[in-house]
């Protein structure tokens, strides 16, 4: 199993949770990993690095963040909800079938969502941070199986959403996501 | 740490469990298990009670795995016969909206531009302490008004505000029925009268809309009287789903009190009244008779435009039906500034039919306190327990809307409901005082009190303005402090009395866990907010539990046995009206008026508004050109709570505005075309719904449309805010004034 995978994918994951102080200080860290392994997405690059210039203290990019995060995913006006099953149920309900089903392979494969930082299972970020767990723990065809059934839909769906929503770092990351998600669709490959 | 080993580290560093950076990650590593467990289907039922509009009542909540599958109405209670409507259908799409508020929130930009961050609740709970401090230090507690929409939760909201010393907490009631329970007060001394509907022969509606206005028991009740053969008289200026299954009768706006008092005129004259109980039981007769004298059918003609053949035959109709007679005395908004005497009027002209504590008629409100003065109810049911709290300071000012002051109206007002109206006043004026602070709960000012735009302003003048609340309302985008309630369907709440001819105990419980775990109920949060603000004292119980376990005990009950059935009422005992069999029994125990009389003429009224018993006032009509603007409820929507929700948004995601179609061919309005609305302050753009059902000279639509939180995705800016053009006029004892603005209408 390839440990950069593992790394790009809890990247991902850094970046989708709610705004927090280590990504928020080491956001240039994840530039670093994004342009070594995801060199098509220059120019994503160069925006959220303009930002990170903009907000060099740690304290103005946390708040920047979550002005921007919590009309995107938060609260109210949703941008993108970061939610699978929303998209994939009739009625755009949160805690529907693939929440479920998705906690139910976490459980299968040893992981549940811890007490005190609870999020609902299907949270974009929990997704991504599964599969860097998956990935680290060299768990290669059940994480070909999560991608195919659930990452691989879920962000056909929500990606676009957050790349139209124009909001920095959030939509820079997200198309940098999608270019990396189509490569090693190109590629033919499950990734890692 | 250096580039690059913070991810390394985050993946590595922390025993390769979980995650482990700053907290940051959300799954930890167990035992893997596979998912038989949950094949099985798991089914049960809750009993709770609905809170999709204050009503609550008793629910039965189907649980499929841990998931709210259904509501229905709880069978074990028969007043509700396991119905509800669709706005209690639809909670499971409140608690699953994707769109609820999560997390605690701190403003970070403007009022009003939507940008904040997320905080723990310990950092939410300082922050307004923090704040609440110097705002008491420099202005003292009375400048933090206290809002929120009543409710079970008041006991523990309101505890901050008495903790600090405030004599400015409210209720939404001035925005309601708050009219009525002022009349009914003034009466009998308790506001605590309902309306045995579903015995009666002969309705009249004063715009009471039981079939869109929704209140499970009595809108069954009113359906069970036409199913028996009641006549049903409905005068509203528009032809409501009420109005349609029985007499539509068109009144002109804010003539209401001209025809109950020409009712009464007709009724003395033709010495149709119960003189018996007149004379046994209540009091001011005399000047009520002087009041009404010159109020003959003729004058009324004039001022309600009813034919005075009308008038005469519906009094004459309603009083062959005595006692089994009920002249509605209303749930909804205030109509005018002197809207209580409209309601005194018609509690008056009750009384004259003798249909007190008779089937059919009116009665007290039996519960156990109640019940328990008559020796052969006794025993049958214990009052709930109080929860004890040590005093509080005095408020060192009076209210800033007079309630509570002698010889003016305020003297009327309520003391636990106040003219909420006042609050956007004072903020605005400094008068009597400046209001700083607002702590608003489940409330939604900018859409429930009158003048959006006022309400705004003033929200934005405030030091401190905290919202809690299950959505990002219009009133919550305009906060510092946000915090996020869960649903009804994930709390407990201290249990309520609910007795009607017989005493009932409700209680909401959760049906399951947290959906956003972030999230809590009322009682945790101002328990918690008390404890940060040094209030701790005022909260003397460990947890809800413990608290509703203190109110069951001393009525000999349990909230395990509580949990149930969600609802407990007396066995074996019979509904009783004191006056079935004897109607000359003794009402002692069920009037709480010194005078142990009904009062028709009210030292009290007299002595606070110079009106001891009800005089008529000719507020303005349209003139040429302009229309009489009404609003009222629909079916499907509770106010301004509900028009986000999703299956409910689905159903009706917007109004328009009902034009006559006569007066639309004159603008040349058609069905459907884009309009403007102007009051000549405010402006509002709509869609015109162009009926007969309608008077010519007044538009109507339905209320809690047209939001302005964008943050309301389903709901904002469709269809016309009544409350943006509604003056905030507050009325005589605090009453919003919902019938007394008028507007013009042109084609946009
Ligand atoms: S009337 Fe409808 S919305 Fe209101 S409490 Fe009852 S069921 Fe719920």
């Amino acid at each position: 199993m390839n440990n950069k995978t593992a790394e790009l994918y809890l990247s991902f994951a850094g970046i989708f949770h709610r705004p927090h102080p280590e990504i928020a200080e080491h956001l240039e860290e994840l530039i670093e990993l994004w342009r070594g392994e995801i060199p098509e997405s220059k120019e994503q690059l160069v925006e959220i690095e303009d930002y990170c210039r903009k907000y060099p203290l740690v304290n103005d990019r946390l708040d920047t963040l979550w002005e921007h995060y919590i009309p995107l995913f938060e609260t109210g006006d949703i941008e993108a909800i970061p939610y699978a099953s929303v998209y994939f149920n009739d009625n755009g309900l949160v805690l529907g079938k693939e929440a479920e089903d998705v906690r139910e392979f976490y459980l299968s494969c040893g992981y549940v969502i811890g007490n005190e930082k609870q999020e609902l299972p299907d949270h974009l970020a929990v997704e991504l941070e599964f599969l860097a767990l998956l990935a680290r723990d060299g768990k290669t065809q059940k994480l070909a199986e999560f991608e195919r059934d659930h990452l691989r839909p879920f962000l056909r769906t929500i990606l676009p959403l957050i790349i139209k929503s124009k909001r920095p770092v959030y939509s820079s990351a997200a198309k940098t996501l999608e270019i990396w998600q189509l490569n090693s669709d190109r590629k033919g490959d499950s990734i890692g | 740490m250096n580039r690059r080993q913070f991810l390394k580290y985050a993946l590595y560093g922390a025993g390769g469990t979980a995650i482990g950076v700053s907290g940051l990650g959300a799954l930890t590593k167990v035992a893997p298990k596979s998912a038989i467990a949950t094949t099985n289907t798991e089914e049960t039922t809750v009993f709770s009670a609905c809170e999709m509009c204050r009503n609550q009542c008793p629910i039965a909540v189907k649980v499929v795995n841990g998931k709210v599958t259904k509501i229905e109405g709880n069978p074990n209670d028969s007043g509700f016969g396991g119905v509800i409507c669709a706005r209690g259908n639809s909670g499971p799409s409140l608690l699953y909206d994707p769109q609820r508020l999560k997390k605690p929130m701190i403003r970070t930009g403007e009022r009003g531009t939507g940008k904040y961050k997320e905080v723990s609740w310990d950092e939410a709970y300082t922050y307004i302490a923090d704040k609440l401090k110097v705002i008491q230090q420099d202005f003292g507690g009375e400048s933090v008004a206290f809002a929120s929409r009543k409710g079970p939760h008041d006991w523990f909201f309101r505890t901050i505000g008495k903790g600090i010393g405030s004599p400015n907490i409210f209720s939404h009631e001035a925005t309601c029925p708050m009219t009525r329970s002022v009349a009914l007060d003034s009466m009998f001394g308790v506001e605590a009268i309902a309306a045995d509907y579903a015995n009666a022969k002969y309705i009249v509606s004063f715009g009471r809309n039981w079939l869109e206005g929704i209140h499970i028991a009595q809108t069954r009740a009113i359906m069970k009287a036409i199913d028996n053969g009641a006549k049903l008289v409905v005068l509203d200026p528009r032809l409501s789903v009420t109005a349609s299954k029985g007499e539509w009768i068109p009144i002109k706006g804010t003539t209401d009190l001209a025809f109950v008092m020409a009712m009464a005129n007709i009724i003395i004259t033709e010495e149709r009244y119960d003189k018996d109980f007149v004379e046994r039981y209540t009091s001011g007769f005399d000047q009520w008779k002087e009041a009404v004298k010159d109020k003959t059918p003729e004058w009324a003609e004039n001022e309600t435009g009813i034919p005075k053949e009308t008038i005469i035959r519906i009094t004459r109709e309603f009083a062959e039906a005595r006692p089994q007679a009920i002249l509605d005395f209303g749930w909804r908004t205030g109509l005018t500034p002197n809207d209580f005497q409209l309601r005194r009027a018609i509690m008056i002209v009750n009384m004259m039919m003798g249909n007190f504590e008779v089937p059919g008629g009116y009665y007290r409100i039996k519960n156990a306190s109640v019940t328990n003065r008559f020796p052969e109810m006794t025993g049958y049911a214990k009052a709930l327990g109080a929860i004890n709290q040590p005093a509080f300071p005095k408020p060192v000012t009076s209210r800033i809307d007079g309630t509570g002051i002698k010889g003016i109206p305020g003297q009327l007002i309520p003391e636990g409901d106040g003219a909420v109206g006042q609050i956007v006043e004072s903020i605005l004026t400094g008068q009597p005082y400046q209001i700083k602070a607002w702590m608003v709960h489940r409330f939604n000012p900018v859409i429930s009190i009158t003048e959006s735009d006022r309400v705004i302003e003033a929200l934005k003048k405030l030091d401190l303005l905290v919202v809690c609340d299950v959505y990002m309302t219009d009133t919550a985008m305009f906060a510092d402090v946000i915090l996020p309630e869960c649903s009804y369907l994930e709390r407990h709440e201290p249990v309520y009395d609910m007795s009607g001819l017989t005493p009932k105990y409700v209680l909401r419980q959760p049906a399951v866990e947290l959906v956003y775990p972030d999230t809590k109920p009322s009682w945790q949060i101002y328990k918690e907010l008390g404890e940060k603000m040094d209030l701790g004292k005022y909260f003397p119980f460990q947890n809800i539990e413990n608290y509703i376990s203190r109110q069951l005990t001393p009525a000999g009950l349990s909230l395990s046995q509580l949990k149930q059935k969600g609802v407990w009422t007396p066995e074996g005992m019979k509904p009783f009206y004191l006056r079935a069999n004897d109607s000359q029994a003794s009402l002692g125990n069920v009037i709480s008026k010194v005078s142990q009389k009904i009062e028709f003429y009210s030292e009290e009224v007299q002595h606070a508004t110079k009106q001891g018993v009800p005089q008529y006032k000719r507020h303005p009509q349209p003139e040429e050109g302009k229309f009489r603007f009404v609003q009222g409820k629909v079916a499907v929507h509770t106010n301004a709570g509900t028009v986000n929700v999703p299956v409910l948004n689905e159903l009706m995601p917007e109004n328009s505005l009902w034009i006559n179609k006569a007066s639309a061919d004159n603008l040349g309005i058609l069905d459907g075309d884009d309009i403007i609305i102007s009051s000549g302050i405010y402006e509002h753009k709509g869609k015109a719904k162009v009926t007969e059902g309608i008077r010519p000279d007044t538009v109507f639509c339905y209320h809690g449309f047209g939001r302005i939180s964008p943050e309301l995705k389903r709901a904002f800016g469709k269809g016309i805010n009544d409350n943006k053009l509604i003056l905030n006029q507050i009325g005589e004892v605090g009453n919003v004034c919902t019938s007394m603005t008028m507007v013009t209408v042109k084609k946009a």
